[in-house]
This record gives structure tokens, sequence and C-alpha cells, in this order.
């Protein structure tokens, strides 16, 4: 189980200071916290992808690339990168010079992304949001996986005899989460390629992502690439601590009542009620994280939003100190705990490059060949080497 | 016997008021016109102000609390709806506008609507029609022809003695109504329907559309 953080990178002013950062000053928080994630024992920093203020972090790998030369360990991520008006060719262009730089600690997370205008800046329609986001990543998988592309789709020009440069390290796709709050089209789709469900969870009750969370759990099934149980989730969740739970709620009430996105609405306790945010001691922490399982099922990656409301960053700090000391070692170890043995870890590039390895040759070049169907087998080594070729099973019962 | 359920929405703010009268009778006149159909009848009421809070805190944060969801719920899967609003500044009230803006935009779809609505005087009738048919229309709703407007005064007029026969009173304009709204009732089967929330298009590729297959 992979455990970390996700920002979105607002700049957003402190309602109890009244200081609002420059866009240097949050960029610089977010590198410094990013390689707080690291020095704190956590596994994964995911930053999101913006193309409007207040938002800063509109170039993702430029950051995500600093970042890999200054850790050593954790995998970098993004939440969400735009598949719907980002060019697919540029994606696997940058994610894939990504992975070198890093030696393949990173993924990604697909994302529609939820900003209106956004799609006719980037000359697209909104209407077409979940058409662009199935093509663009059908083209963006082939792009990593096969070395020369022909390809004619609805929204991009055509290609003949392209090739994405440099080659994904190792001969090894990025692994990629589709990540969406509420669409089944987009976990449909997770479920078709094998590849990870990602729900935000922290906007929403709970009650709404144990739904879809099992629609693609069942759906991933449906398509052969496992049992439902070993799907790959990840789940989003919203924390603020304190030693004293009283003092927590105090120190964040503030920052909740002013937040952009349901500040001025439900009460912190309403919202803490209803959604998975949690206000209060480490301990109240550890518990309703650990309750997640209880809904979705035991999953694979956990990302906490850390740094947002205003937040100032010495605040940001001391949480992932204390998420870092006391939260998720108990987290590790308790999540471990009846975890059945053949529901995956949290994936990474070097079980990815075990898997591959383990894998039958396929002419990667004929289009046809749908091996690439099964990610999610790709890092569960043990049920490719006991299992029949999923993928193909499932590509057939869809006619893909 | 035949059972239809029938959800009644009624923004009025004070209690009581002329709007929840005004939906009272509507849905009492549908009730009985329903009954001599041989079909029975259940009512579920609310009072948007009661949801006042809910509603503007699910605006907000983009889902509505379990409270409200169990009456959007109620509401949306109901065989009918009657659904009226006092009107405020030549149109529906906020309130009852932002109601109709947190529901899911295609849970409406085909539900039989009757529509009514009160204010001081009889110059702002056409609001139903300039108003709340057209938010209905892009709902996909069915509004029956027949919508019922009642200014104060309507409250004061009785069925004989007028003069006048080519204008209906307030007990006649109910009564054809209800008849238009029972007979979309008594033919649904929306309250029995299994609603499946994860349904993709029939044509739905989760690979894109394009080349076509």
């Amino acid at each position: 189980m992979q455990f970390g953080i996700f920002t979105v990178g607002d700049l957003t002013t402190d309602p109890t200071t009244g200081q609002t950062p420059t866009e240097h000053e949050r960029i610089k928080a977010m590198l410094t916290i990013a390689q707080k994630v690291e020095e704190v024992g956590l596994d994964v920093f995911a930053t999101g992808e913006h193309h409007n203020p207040p938002f800063v972090p509109s170039s993702p790998t430029t950051m995500l690339g600093y970042i890999a030369a200054k850790t050593e360990r954790i995998i970098l991520s993004t939440a969400t990168t735009l598949i719907t008006t980002s060019d697919p060719v540029k994606i696997a262009e940058d994610f894939a010079m990504l992975q070198h730089v890093a030696d393949g600690r990173v993924d990604l997370t697909l994302g529609r992304g939820n900003t209106g205008p956004v799609y006719p800046w980037f000359g697209q329609d909104i209407r077409q949001g979940i058409p662009l986001a199935l093509e663009n990543y059908a083209l963006l998988r082939r792009l990593w996986r096969e070395d020369y592309v022909d390809w004619e789709g609805q929204f991009r020009t055509p290609l003949q005899g392209f090739q994405s440069t440099p080659r994904p390290l190792d001969g090894v796709a990025p692994f990629v989460w589709h990540g969406s709050i509420r669409s089944p089209e987009i976990a449909e789709q997770a479920a078709y390629y094998g590849d990870g469900f990602f729900s935000n969870h922290i906007f929403w009750p709970a009650s709404h992502t144990a739904k879809m969370v099992k629609y693609y759990r069942n759906r991933f099934e449906y398509y052969g690439h496992g049992t439902a149980a070993q799907a790959i989730v990840g789940l989003g969740g919203q924390v603020f601590m304190s030693k004293n739970s009283q003092d927590a709620k105090r120190d964040f009430r503030p920052y909740f009542d002013n937040a952009p996105v349901y500040g001025n609405g439900p009460s912190m306790e309403d919202f803490t009620e209803q959604t998975p945010l949690t206000v209060g001691s480490p301990q109240e922490v550890i518990d309703r994280t650990l309750g997640f399982r209880d809904y979705v099922g035991d999953y694979q990656r956990q990302l906490w939003l850390m740094d947002h409301a205003g937040l100032p960053l010495k605040t940001v700090l001391e949480q992932l100190d204390i998420l870092g000391e006391e939260v998720v070692p108990v987290l590790r170890k308790e999540f471990a705990k009846n975890r059945p043995a053949d529901v995956p870890e949290g994936p990474t590039h070097e079980a990815l490059v075990i898997a591959a390895g383990a894998a039958p040759v396929t002419d990667a070049s004929a289009s046809d060949h749908r091996d690439d169907l099964d990610t999610a087998g790709a890092i569960a080594p043990h049920r490719r080497a006991t299992g029949a070729a999923f993928g193909l099973a499932g590509a057939a019962k869809t006619g893909a | 016997m035949t059972e239809r359920t029938l959800a009644v929405v009624s923004a009025g703010l004070s209690q009581p008021s002329s709007t929840r009268l005004l939906a009272d009778k509507l849905a009492t006149a549908t009730v009985a016109r329903l009954a001599d159909e041989g079909v029975t009848t259940t009512v579920v009421t609310y009072e948007l102000r009661d949801y006042a809070q809910d509603i503007m805190n699910n605006m907000l944060t983009g889902f509505a609390n379990p409270r409200l969801e169990e009456m959007i719920e109620a509401v949306t899967s109901a065989d009918g709806l009657i659904a009226v609003t006092p009107i405020f500044t030549t149109s529906y009230s906020g309130l009852f506008k932002t109601f109709f803006d947190v529901i899911d935009n295609r849970s409406l779809t085909d539900q039989p609507v009757l529509i009514g609505a009160t204010a001081g005087t009889p110059r702002h009738s056409l609001a139903l029609d300039y108003a709340l048919r057209p938010m209905f229309t892009y709902l996909h709703a069915v509004v029956v022809p027949t919508s019922v407007f009642a200014a104060s005064e309507d409250w004061g007029t009785g069925d004989g003695g007028r003069v006048d026969s080519r204008v209906q009173t307030l007990p006649a304009r109910i009564e054809r109504a209800a008849g238009e709204l029972s007979a979309l009732v008594a033919r649904s089967d929306r309250s029995t329907r299994i609603r499946d929330p994860f349904e993709l298009p029939v044509d739905f590729n989760p690979a894109g559309l394009f080349p076509p297959r």
C-alpha cells in the first residue's frame, strides 16, 4: 500500500493572516512539500494541472523533474493530468522523458478537468469531454507501446509512422490511473484496460465513492483482468491533525469556513460527517482512514490533500511530520493485516518491468494484438504466472 | 388495486402559505381523479423551506446531504409532480429554482408535471409560461397544458354567479389541470422502475468512438 499527498496548487489567502503567497512562493512551497514527503517516509507526491489562476501548476512534468532530482525514493505522480485538452502526443513525450529523468519513479492520473473555459482555450469542446478522454487515451497507450504509430481519430491531426520519443524507460509505459468523481464511463475505461481507478473521494459522500469503486471493480473482473478484489484502487483523503482533537478543530475551522470549494456552505462538523474530511487527533485520522477499507475493499494508494485553503507552509510541513511519524506507520501495519495475498501492491516501475520480462513476447507493432489490455496483470506477476491471458479474453468479449 | 405516487413541491415561505394551499388543492383534486379511475395514490409533500439550507449547501458543495438526497429521490421517482412557487420579481422564487438547479438534470425526464404559482396580483400569471414551463421543458419533463395561477383575489372567487363564463374560476382551473395530470400519472410506471446510475450509452466504447467499427 502506498501513501502520499496530492496538491491542487491553489494560491489562496490565509484567512487568519490575510497573507497571499506570490506564485513564486507557492511554487517553491510545493517543491519543499514534495521533498518533505520523502523525508517523512511517505511514498507518493502528486500535483494537479491547471491553466487558470489562482492555480500555479500548469507544467507538472517541469515541476516533477526538479523533484526527481531532489529525491531518491518517492513516486512522482499527477492529480490529474488533463487528457481532454492536452495533446496525447505531448503527454506521451513528457511522461516518458520524466520516467528517464526519475529512473522510473513516475505514474500519472488522467482526468477531464473541471474548468469550462480550458476546453475552448485549448481548442476543444467541453461537450466532448468523455469522447476526448477515451480517444486521447487510446492514442496515448499506443504511443507508449508501439514504436511506430499510424493513427487517425476524431480530435487530433492524423499520424503516419510517428514515433514518440524518448521511448518509455525499460520499454514499460508509466502506470496510469483514471480519476473521476461521478462518471461511470471513466470507471469503465479504467476497468477495460485494467488500469487503476482513482476516486477523489474528498468532496462527495462515502456512499458515492463506494458505488463508483464497486462498479469499477466489477467491470475490471468482467474484462478479465483478475477478480474484483484485485482491481487497482486509489483514494483521496483530507485531514488536519493536532495532538488534541479540539485544537485541530479550532485551528482548521477558519480555513474550512473560507475554503474555495466548500466555504460558506455546510458546517465543518456536517462536512466531516458527510465526507472523508477528518479534523482531529492522529488516532482519529487512523481510525477514519482504516474505515475506508470497509467500503472500497483493500486498496493500493491513499493520497491526502494537505496544502490548500491558504494553510501556511509551516503548518503543512508540521502536518506531514504527524502523518509520517504517527499516522502512516500505523496505517501500514493495520492495512497489511488480513490483506489477501493475491491483492496487488501499489504499482511501481520495478514491478511493471519484472512483469513485462515475464510476459510472453509480442509483436508490439501488430495493432490487433491486445496484450496491452492487462495493466493490472502486469503488476501482479504471480497472477500472470498462474493465470491465462486475461487481457485477450477480455478483449475478445467486447470485440475490441 | 393500482397504486401510484405523487410528489408535491411547494416553495411557499410563510406557514401556512397560499402556495402550499394551492399545492394541496391541486394534489387533492388529482388524487380524487385517480381514485375515480381505481388508482390509490400516495402523496409526498415537501416544503422547500424545510430544506433551504440543505439545498444551498448542495449548490455550494456539489452533493446532496443524506436528508436532501432522500427527498430528491422521492420527488424524482414519483409518478407525477406538482410544483408550485410564489412569483417573486416576475419569476419563480430563487429557492424554487435552486432546488431544480441542484437535482440531476436528467432526473425529471418523462415525469408528468403540473405547475402552479401564486402572487398578490394576476399581472404576473404569464410567469408560469415564460419561466416555469421552459425550465421543465429543458428538463424533459412532460408539463400538462393547464397550469394554475392563483392571485390573492382568486381565493375569494366562487364558482357560481360569474357573469362572464369565459373566465375560468380557480376551482375550475384546478379541476381541469388535475384531470390532465391524473391521466398521465395513471399510465406512469415511473415509481416502479429500477434505475441504474451506472448505465452507459448503448454505443459506448471504452476505447473511443473512432474509427467506427
